[in-house]
């Protein structure tokens, strides 16, 4: 049986199944009587003290081993376990002769429902704090203060519904090969745990679960968001076999991680990261990160009633320009279409919005959205290298356009006596209208830089979400490496540097294709830059 | 009763670090301290109740009562508005 979740945590593991015991268990005594009330706030109060002191153990064992963020989590918990408002609402409960581990059971569920309607990702996730919290209260009145892991001896993968901090925490060094969880996300703290622990994770499949926990064996794909039940012997062997790969290479690669890219023949090349939020680029340092070839800004816009405001846009942008220092960041201006509503924004209906209005079209049409970016990006300009580039530009007269309500937005800056910083401007090449007309393009640009993906899909017409069109979707088509040529070749007329930030950028087999067309700057998701730096020292200029 | 009106400065707004400071500056007065946003009454030295309360950019009333009031509202509106996360 195979069940499909979320990758939250790279790397492939096989190992016999552990379902870990539920804890906390229904208490069975839920009334108390009229004469019990003082002895039993009393024996709230001390579950309370050994509960919260259990887990502080836990923050400053983590701590000394180096482990910042886990610890911080833990800290949380404590403060949740000595929480005031917790204890009233538990004694309340208690003097209606209602017993306290049930009481706590209870008080803890409806803080928990009240984080559950914030629609925020984030603080829905700390219901499932507040629920473990209050269960280790309850089991510790119980005297059931047992993790659900004392029959775990061997090294073995753990299946549950969730698996929270207190959960993970106790699991004996090393006895957890990967865990696989019906709930959770990639924010979970399952997933965060497994990433930091360094084994696979699959978190979100669902109900499946339930048909996978009589299993003897399981193998774990913590990369493409799989699970096998009971693999037959050829599965087991690919999966160790590409253990063995995955474990031999990291090894390998480190020594590249943080090296500076050249090829063999001493070019220097970039290797970058694509950053989708400002969060993400402390981890795209650790990866190697040489700057950021593309920072998405369409995370600022998403999931939310109004529009960010300059200040918000600035302190994204700038706290992503202080991280990198002196390396290159390259900001998109928001690319978004008629498929993602924007409040503020007339937009209609549209029947093909990868050929809509969207991208520097809708910028340009909205000074009011336009203007705002403009003035973060360059006020941002001030705390590092950045750089901005257009997306779904057609012909030059667009980049013309744009870079004029720039020096516009510079001007008032600068009038308001602002702080703001030099930046390049740049184009995406992802339409072959743009391909085409390189030259032009190059004269007012200072760097192109390629999108692979939109690139494939508009030259080859050939939806990228479409399974039946696979075929369609490599950048190792004839005709869009045509287009690339032409890019790199009027780049070079123009002295202008080239990079590339699709998935191509990442991909090793399509690495030397892109050098050898005079790419000089390669931008990918950060996991991917050490294999890709060690590709780059590989090949040189024939 | 001393009081005051702060705009919230972390940019993740009132959780994960900057609520851990909050509840830390609160705790270390004696006085009862509480945020006020719109009709929402919260008690400070609670990290269940502080935790999400408000976002970046939002409007928060410290208010605090007892002895040290004063500093407690000074210290804990400080931390609120901090531009730190």
């Amino acid at each position: 049986m195979k069940l499909s979740g979320v990758g939250a945590s790279e790397g492939v593991a096989v190992g016999p199944a552990f379902v870990p015991r539920t804890g906390g268990s229904e208490p069975e005594r839920t009334g108390i009587g009229e004469g019990e009330v003082e002895a039993e706030l009393g024996r709230f109060g001390d579950a309370v003290r050994v509960v919260a002191a259990r887990i502080s153990e836990t923050a400053e064992g983590l701590r000394e081993s180096g482990n910042e963020d886990e610890a911080g989590i833990f800290d949380f918990h404590a403060e949740m376990a000595e929480d005031p408002e917790l204890a009233s609402a538990v004694e309340e409960r208690v003097k209606n002769l209602q017993s306290p581990e049930a009481a706590v059971l209870a008080a803890g569920e409806e803080y928990a429902a009240e984080f559950e309607a914030i629609e925020d990702e984030y603080l829905s996730s700390r219901a499932d704090d507040v629920r473990d919290v209050a269960r280790q209260i309850s089991a510790e009145l119980m005297g059931q203060a047992d993790s659900g892991f004392e029959a775990l001896y061997e090294p073995s993968v753990v299946l549950a519904k969730s698996l929270a901090p207190s959960d993970t925490a106790r699991i004996p060094k090393g006895l957890a090969l990967a865990f696989v969880t019906a709930e959770g996300s990639r924010t979970s703290h399952v997933s965060i745990m497994a990433r930091s622990m360094g084994i696979p994770a699959v978190v979100g499949v669902g109900d499946a679960l339930s048909g996978a926990l009589e299993a003897e064996t399981v193998a774990v794909d913590g990369t493409e968001g799989s699970a096998i039940t009971d693999p037959d012997p050829e599965t087991v062997a690919r999966f160790d076999k590409l253990s063995q790969a995955l474990a031999e290479e990291r090894v390998a690669l480190d020594q590249y991680r943080h090296a500076e890219a050249r090829t063999a023949d001493g070019l220097r090349i970039e290797v970058a990261a694509n950053l989708g939020s400002a969060s993400e680029a402390e981890e795209a340092l650790e990866w190697g990160a040489e700057g950021v070839g593309l920072f998405r800004t369409e995370f600022l816009f998403m999931e939310r009633d109004d529009l960010p405001t300059e200040e918000e846009q600035y302190d994204a942008y700038s706290t992503v320009a202080r991280a990198f220092g002196h390396k290159p960041v390259i900001i998109r201006t928001l690319d978004v279409g008629g498929d993602k509503n924007l409040p503020g924004v007339d937009q209609i209906h549209e029947d093909n919005p990868f050929l809509g209005w969207r991208g520097i079209r809708m910028s340009l049409d909205t000074p009011d959205l336009f203007k705002p970016q403009l003035r973060a990006l360059l006020r941002a300009a001030a705390h590092g290298n950045v750089k901005v580039m257009f997306p779904m530009v057609v012909e030059a007269g667009e980049l013309l356009a744009a870079k004029e309500m720039l020096a516009e937005a510079r001007r008032e800056l600068e009038e308001q006596g602002a702080d703001v910083g030099e930046i390049e401007t740049g184009v995406m090449i992802e339409t072959p209208a743009a391909a085409v007309c390189a030259a032009e393009l190059a004269a007012e640009a200072a760097f192109f830089s390629i999108g692979t993906n939109d690139l494939v899909q508009y030259t080859l017409a050939a939806d990228r979400g479409n399974e039946r069109l696979r075929r369609l979707q490599g950048a190792d088509h004839p005709a869009v490496l045509a287009l690339i040529r032409q890019t790199c070749s009027a780049a070079q007329e123009a002295n202008i540097p080239v990079g590339v930030c699709g998935e191509a950028a990442g991909d090793p087999q399509l690495i030397p294709n892109l050098l050898d067309l005079g790419v000089t700057e390669l931008s990918m998701a950060a996991p991917s830059i050490p294999k890709a730096k060690k590709v780059v020292s590989e090949w040189k200029r024939t | 009763m001393a009081q005051r009106e702060t705009t919230v400065g972390p940019e993740a707004g009132i959780h994960g670090r900057p609520a851990a400071r909050i509840l830390k500056a609160a705790k270390s007065f004696s006085s009862q301290i509480f945020l006020v946003k719109g009709d929402r009454e919260v008690n400070a030295k609670s990290i269940i109740k502080i935790t999400g309360f408000a976002r970046k950019g939002e409007q928060v009333i410290v208010r605090a009562e007892g002895d040290d009031a004063e500093q407690a509202v000074e210290t804990v509106a400080a931390e609120i508005s901090a531009d730190e996360d």
